[in-house]
């Protein structure tokens, strides 16, 4: 069964990397975009509301794939040509920004009213009330969300095989179709899998920890 | 996305300055924005972006009724059965998970925490490389386009039907006990409290949750690009590979498409949560729907 078997664990292990570089890279920019989108949408200016509704309603209800195809095979054509790691990590990150958003908006919005008004009675300004009462509450309600936002984007970053990016699914892949002989089927498939498993089981089990942990705290 | 004032914790109704100073910023940020857009309109132009023929040649009459529309019924054949597939398996697997013995509650528990974490892809085009090897469906006389049908269906199932399992047993849990033991203590048998007064609660309860997800289901159709199933994205390339000077605007219009249909389900998901709101027991947390990525843990309300 397991012939060869130093060449698949090398060649998983690279696409292991690539998936997790690409994961975290396209997680942070996610981050940047979602919270910036999460500002807008509380803000009082209506244009910037707008802005932010509008690519909210884009990015969820249009394909992963679709938004990787426009990137990757369609912006060549008006003239901007990448590399397909830089396409997958913007196309990553700007799908994953709507829900990082969403998700940091309503944290924001679960606080209770009255946490603020509490907050502006003893008299703490808008900066003071947001960073000592509002914020530190909102962020950990989001933990968890966050969490699932992220295991999700490590099973999304395996759409950006697509577009020819070596990451874990692509090296499975690619094993299978060009060494049937060389490499067990079976093989190649259990070690995807395992890689998986072992990238995000952890955070899912942390995400629950933290969703009991949040529990308590309240 | 309608925001009453009170939507957000952030402000006190703002003052008469601190309405000008609203009016001013959004003055500012509309200026920035419609300044963006313009500039990417200008250097879009300059590419040709707009030139009539690029949008006209890919939707003539022709090419709608001989690659759109054919694409759009086989991406929605595949959303229905999936559809079909991962309610069913849904429901199994969610009632193994709040079984009342522990191997079942254990079997469920394994399998919605294996295939939560396999990427969808891989639980589509995997089966479908295994079966290419082994030549299983050719043999029961399954053609290569049902078969391409088959295994994108069948990903799509056994992915969702994990989700929903989740959704389902967060939507039990999420109901008071104290309607369980009511049940129970007016003499209901266990398997009839869960039909009689558990499940119908939990339901409706989780109702907008299990639809949210079927229209993230519709979305991930688009897998079957990679076992070359002929949906929407796949026939797009297709067509835009020959217009290639009107690949992006091809690209565009499948997006479109996929906007449209995503779009307009999940409007009907949120006239459906607001109808089935409070018609639970009270204390009942409300299932949210799974944060709609292509995943999502269905956040048991903390």
């Amino acid at each position: 069964m397991f012939d060869n078997f130093d060449l698949m664990v090398d060649a998983m292990g690279q696409g292991l990397w690539v998936t997790i570089w690409v994961t975290a890279v396209s997680f942070i920019v996610a981050l940047i975009i979602g919270a910036l989108l999460a500002m807008m949408h509380v803000s009082p200016a209506p244009p910037a509301r707008w802005v932010a509704t509008a690519y909210t309603g884009l990015f969820k209800n249009v394909p992963l794939l679709a938004i990787l195809f426009i990137l990757y095979f369609g912006f060549p054509k008006i003239g901007i040509v990448l590399p397909s790691w830089q396409w997958a990590i913007i196309g990553l990150g700007t799908y994953t920004a709507a829900f990082v958003g969403e998700t940091l908006r309503s944290g924001i919005n679960s606080i209770d009213l009255g946490q603020a008004e509490a907050a502006r009675s003893i008299g703490l300004t808008f900066g003071q009330s947001l960073r000592h009462i509002i914020l530190p509450q909102a962020f950990r309600t989001v933990i968890p969300p966050l969490g699932s936002l992220l295991t999700a984007l490590v099973k999304n970053s395996s759409l950006v095989l697509v577009i020819g990016v070596p990451e874990l699914s692509a090296q499975a892949q690619r094993l299978i179709n060009d060494n049937q002989d060389r490499f067990d089927l079976w093989a190649v498939i259990l070690g995807v899998a395992a890689c998986y498993l072992i990238v995000n089981l952890p955070i899912s089990y942390f995400i629950r920890r933290a969703e009991r942990r949040a529990q308590f705290a309240r | 996305m309608s925001r009453s004032p009170k939507s957000t914790v952030l402000f006190d109704a703002l003052g008469p300055r601190g309405r000008r100073r609203a009016r001013n910023a959004s003055i500012v940020t509309g200026i920035v924005f419609v300044g963006l857009f313009t500039l990417a309109g200008i250097q879009l132009a300059d590419q040709g972006f707009f030139d009539q023929s690029r949008w006209v040649n890919p939707m003539d009459i022709l090419i709608i009724e001989n690659a759109w529309l054919p694409a759009l019924m086989s991406t929605l054949k595949a959303a229905l059965l999936g559809s079909i597939g991962a309610l069913l398996l849904g429901v199994i697997v969610g009632m193994g998970r709040v079984s009342r013995f522990a191997a079942i509650r254990g079997v469920a528990a394994v399998y919605v925490q294996f295939f939560r974490a396999m990427p969808l892809l891989l639980l589509i085009w995997i089966p479908f490389t295994i079966d290419g090897a082994f030549g299983a469906t050719l043999s029961m006389g399954i053609d290569a386009e049902g078969r391409r049908l088959t295994f994108l269906v069948l990903g799509l199932s056994v992915y969702n039907g994990a989700v929903l399992a989740e959704i389902l047993r967060s939507g039990i849990n999420a109901l008071p006990p104290g309607q369980a033991m009511a049940g129970h203590a007016i003499g209901l048998r266990h398997g009839q409290t869960m039909r009689l007064v558990v499940l119908p609660q939990a339901v409706r309860n989780m109702l907008p949750a299990v639809l949210a997800q079927l229209v993230i289901l519709l979305k991930d159709t688009a897998l079957g690009y990679v076992i070359t199933y002929p949906d929407l994205l796949h026939d797009a390339e297709t067509i835009g590979r020959n217009y290639a000077d009107s690949f992006l605007q091809v690209l565009i219009i499948a997006a479109f498409v996929y906007f449209v249909l995503a779009w307009g389900l999940s409007k009907i998901v949120t006239v459906v949560e607001r109808k089935t709101s409070r018609k639970v027991a009270k204390g009942a947390a409300t299932v949210e729907p799974s944060i709609p990525m292509e995943a999502g843990a269905p956040g048991a309300k903390p």
